[in-house]
């Protein structure tokens, strides 16, 4: 299962510094609109401690991922799932890892065209938006990795300028009362928020073994800008959960679909600047644009590799179309999304994105101990 | 050829793109509703809507025979079926992302008011910056029908006239949306709204009103409003309100006069005022202490005082602080003895402070409320006397 074939996957090379800000892009990606509610479902107004778990779990399953990485630094996960336990086995693992980056690409595009129909434009057939934005993610890809980090490089001021107005503006808008009592902390609601943060946030980021450690030019450094991502991007998703209970309060933000758009929408300075909303939203535009768009990475990516293509360009247009149209059909309904992302996310996201690697550090580790002996 | 050709289609694409938005609307094809009224009909609800006339509000030269805002009512069986009838009766369909005020019937708000309010909280287009307020004696739609000087929109000037009444008197309760959505949610505090009564509405409902100095119709704030859960229960007096915006923290700048020692009247006005609510438990039962802490200035001197001498800063600051603790003491007695309900958040206090015992009292609180212990400390510290020291009418009798 070795051969020059593979060899293509570290041709295209992305900096340090790019890799980070797409780590931390992804991982903000649509956890922004959704984590709050979630979080305060269950922790009600120690979500942003709950928040604060899921981010320390997740640092430890970045930990995981790294090590990962680290034994195979020219292949992607695709590859060495083949390598270490043989085609009849890799090439089934490595279909469920495609699968999982299918099933992310679609729902993530129906979370934004469910966005915009429901909160901005109801009017609007839903199928505009996912075409556009589906049309944006195959022009993305099409052009390549290279481009693709090169644009968060870019993005990346704009959305700190972005949030940090967010939260300048907000910061008059908080009632201290809304978090008290911070005594009232009970193990288990944290411990569930912490759990949907990770499925939503950091075990996701197992699409990204198609391009780490092998397309990154310092690979040495790999883990650290790996980690540097998820922190960066779990302090945002922090502050955000942070404000909205703060502000809205924990009653609110639970019932309401999008807590942090509800919460651009306090903004009022003086009767002045006020209604500026849709300019925030912005931030998840670029949030979600990333996370569509390495979702949908994993997915044509791995296909190439799976069935050995030179090259996953090809697949670009097809799988944009498929993923488009899926996504249409993907949640029958807004309840059906919001009872599917409670309760069978969470288990199909840790098994990809914990039970697949731990599965696969386990097999590599057998394989060198009988080396060994 | 075949380039030019696929040049010009892929640039055609783009019209697709410029040819705008889906779902624009542009701004004369709205009917911006300022305020809107529900009350009950039947089974189901009134809808009464204040929509502006865009001609006299925004031309350089209004008419002036035309009255610058419009009333639709409808009935529906729910609140969104009424809200759409009205385009039977207006050009164009109504557009609520500027309300400023919601009014509920009195009527409606005895019935309960979580059902008519579910749609402004889930409809995309309503924000939930403007004020709810209960029509005191009348319906919300005879509220919105009363025209008033100054303010062309009478919805912008209920917003504004109870904004600074808020701020200036302090005997009204400023509650938006979502505010009111907590309160009624919460446990621990029940709802209260500030209430509107109307003066004269047969001639306050027609232009000729606002041409007379003194219009005889019109709309005043009187009181507060006391909810359990959703269900208003009773109104509190301007007095009474005053107590509760003291204990709520919502005071910001009021006046107040009281008597000097030999019997006649002095006013101060309040310039700073911080209350602070603690929940405690002493021996098992719940305790409630609030101090307040206010800065007063002295604005109208009637008795005579040497107000230039210490000592009768210090006894005028004691009379007041005395004067507030009664007033609050009287308010918390009254809702504790009438209304029986809790509408300072006493009990969101008691969540704060100790969460194990509020989860214990949070089954009976409103049965609790009524025989709590209510500790209040007032402390005042008088700064400064306004422009002159002494009063003339002192030096006239000399």
């Amino acid at each position: 299962m070795t051969g020059d074939g593979f060899e293509m996957t570290g041709k295209v090379q992305i900096s340090l510094r790019q890799f980070t800000v797409l780590v931390m892009f992804y991982s903000i990606g649509t956890t922004i609109l959704v984590i709050p509610a979630a979080l305060a479902a269950t922790a009600k107004q120690n979500a942003w401690i709950a928040a604060f778990a899921g981010w320390l779990l997740s640092l430890i399953i970045t930990a995981l991922y790294v090590k990962l990485g680290s034994l195979f630094p020219r292949r992607s996960i695709v590859q060495y799932a083949a390598l270490l336990t043989g085609g009849w086995i890799g090439k089934p693992i490595s279909l469920l890892f495609i699968f999982y980056s299918f099933v992310g690409a679609a729902t993530v595009l129906y979370y934004m065209g469910n966005f915009m129909t429901t909160q901005v434009m109801p009017e609007t057939p839903i199928e505009a938006f996912i075409v556009l934005f589906a049309g944006l993610v195959v022009f993305g890809l099409r052009l390549g990795l290279e481009v693709l980090a090169r644009t968060a490089e870019i993005l990346f001021p704009w959305f700190v300028v972005l949030f940090v107005v967010l939260t300048i503006f907000l910061l008059p808008e908080i009632e201290m009362k809304n978090i008290r009592p911070v005594a009232e902390i009970a193990f288990k609601p944290i411990l569930s928020g912490a759990i949907s943060y990770i499925s939503y946030s950091s075990l996701p980021l197992i699409v990204f073994f198609m391009i780490f450690p092998a397309n990154l030019n310092r690979k040495r450094e790999a883990g650290k800008a790996f980690l540097i991502g998820t922190l960066v991007g779990g302090i945002f998703v922090i502050i955000v959960t942070f404000l909205c209970i703060s502000i809205l309060g924990a009653d609110f933000t639970e019932r309401n679909m999008f807590p942090s758009y509800a919460l651009a929408k306090k903004i009022n300075i003086g009767n002045f600047v006020e209604r500026v909303e849709i300019l925030i939203a912005g931030i998840w535009f670029m949030t979600i644009f990333f996370k569509t768009v390495l979702y949908a990475y994993g997915f044509v990516a791995g296909l190439a590799h799976l069935f050995e293509c030179e090259d996953y360009r090809p697949l670009v247009l097809p799988s944009g179309m498929i993923l488009a149209a899926s996504s249409l059909v993907v949640y029958p309904n807004v309840v059906y999304m919001l009872e599917f992302d409670s309760t069978v996310y969470v288990p199909f996201s840790f098994a990809i994105g914990l039970a697949l690697p731990l599965l696969l550090l386990l097999v590599a580790g057998l394989i060198r101990k009988k080396r060994n002996h | 050829m075949i380039r030019m050709l696929s040049m010009l289609l892929c640039l055609s694409l783009f019209f697709m793109l410029l040819a705008g938005c889906w779902s624009r609307r542009e701004l004369d094809e709205l009917g911006i509703s300022v305020g809107i009224g529900i009350d009950k009909a039947g089974k189901g609800y009134k809808v009464t809507t204040q929509v502006v006339s865009p001609g006299e509000i925004a031309a350089a030269k209004p008419s002036g025979n035309r009255a610058p805002v419009t009333v639709y009512e409808a009935t529906g069986e729910t609140v969104i079926e009424a809200i759409r009838k009205i385009t039977t009766m207006s050009s164009r369909p109504i557009y609520l992302a500027h309300l400023r005020v919601l009014v509920i019937g009195e009527a409606l708000a005895r019935e309960g008011i979580h059902k008519p309010l579910d749609h402004f909280s889930r409809d995309h287009e309503v924000r939930t910056d403007y004020f709810v307020i209960v029509a005191k004696g009348t319906t919300a739609s005879n509220v919105l029908k009363i025209l008033t000087p100054i303010e062309k929109i009478p919805a912008n000037n209920l917003y504004l006239s109870l904004d600074t009444s808020q701020k200036e008197w302090a005997p009204a309760a400023t509650v938006t949306l979502d505010e009111l959505i907590s309160d009624i949610v919460s446990d621990g505090k029940n709802p209260a709204l500030s209430a509107v009564k109307v003066v004269d509405k047969q001639i306050g409902q027609t232009q000729k009103n606002i041409e007379i100095i003194k219009p005889p119709g019109h709309l005043r704030f009187s009181g507060i409003a006391v909810f359990r859960d959703d269900k208003l229960i009773g109104f509190l007096n301007e007095k009474e309100s005053k107590g509760y915006n003291y204990v709520t923290d919502n005071v910001k700048n009021t006046v107040g006069s009281m008597a000097c020692p030999n019997g006649e009247k002095i006013a101060v006005e309040i310039m700073k005022s911080k209350t602070k609510v603690k929940a405690k438990m002493s021996n098992g039962n719940p305790r409630i202490e609030i101090k307040v802490s206010m800065e007063d200035n002295i604005g109208e001197v009637e008795c005579q005082i040497d107000i230039t001498k210490r000592e009768t800063i210090a006894e005028l600051e004691k009379i007041a602080e005395r004067r507030v603790h009664d007033n609050i003491m009287n308010t918390v007695k009254k809702v504790q003895r009438d209304l029986k309900v809790d509408i300072f958040g006493f009990g969101e206090a008691m969540r704060m402070e100790n969460p194990a015992a509020w989860n214990q009292l949070k089954q009976n609180w409103n049965e609790r409320f009524s025989d709590l212990d209510v500790f209040v400390t007032a402390d005042v510290k008088i700064r400064r006397i306004g422009t002159v020291a002494n009063s003339f009418h002192k030096e006239g009798e000399e």
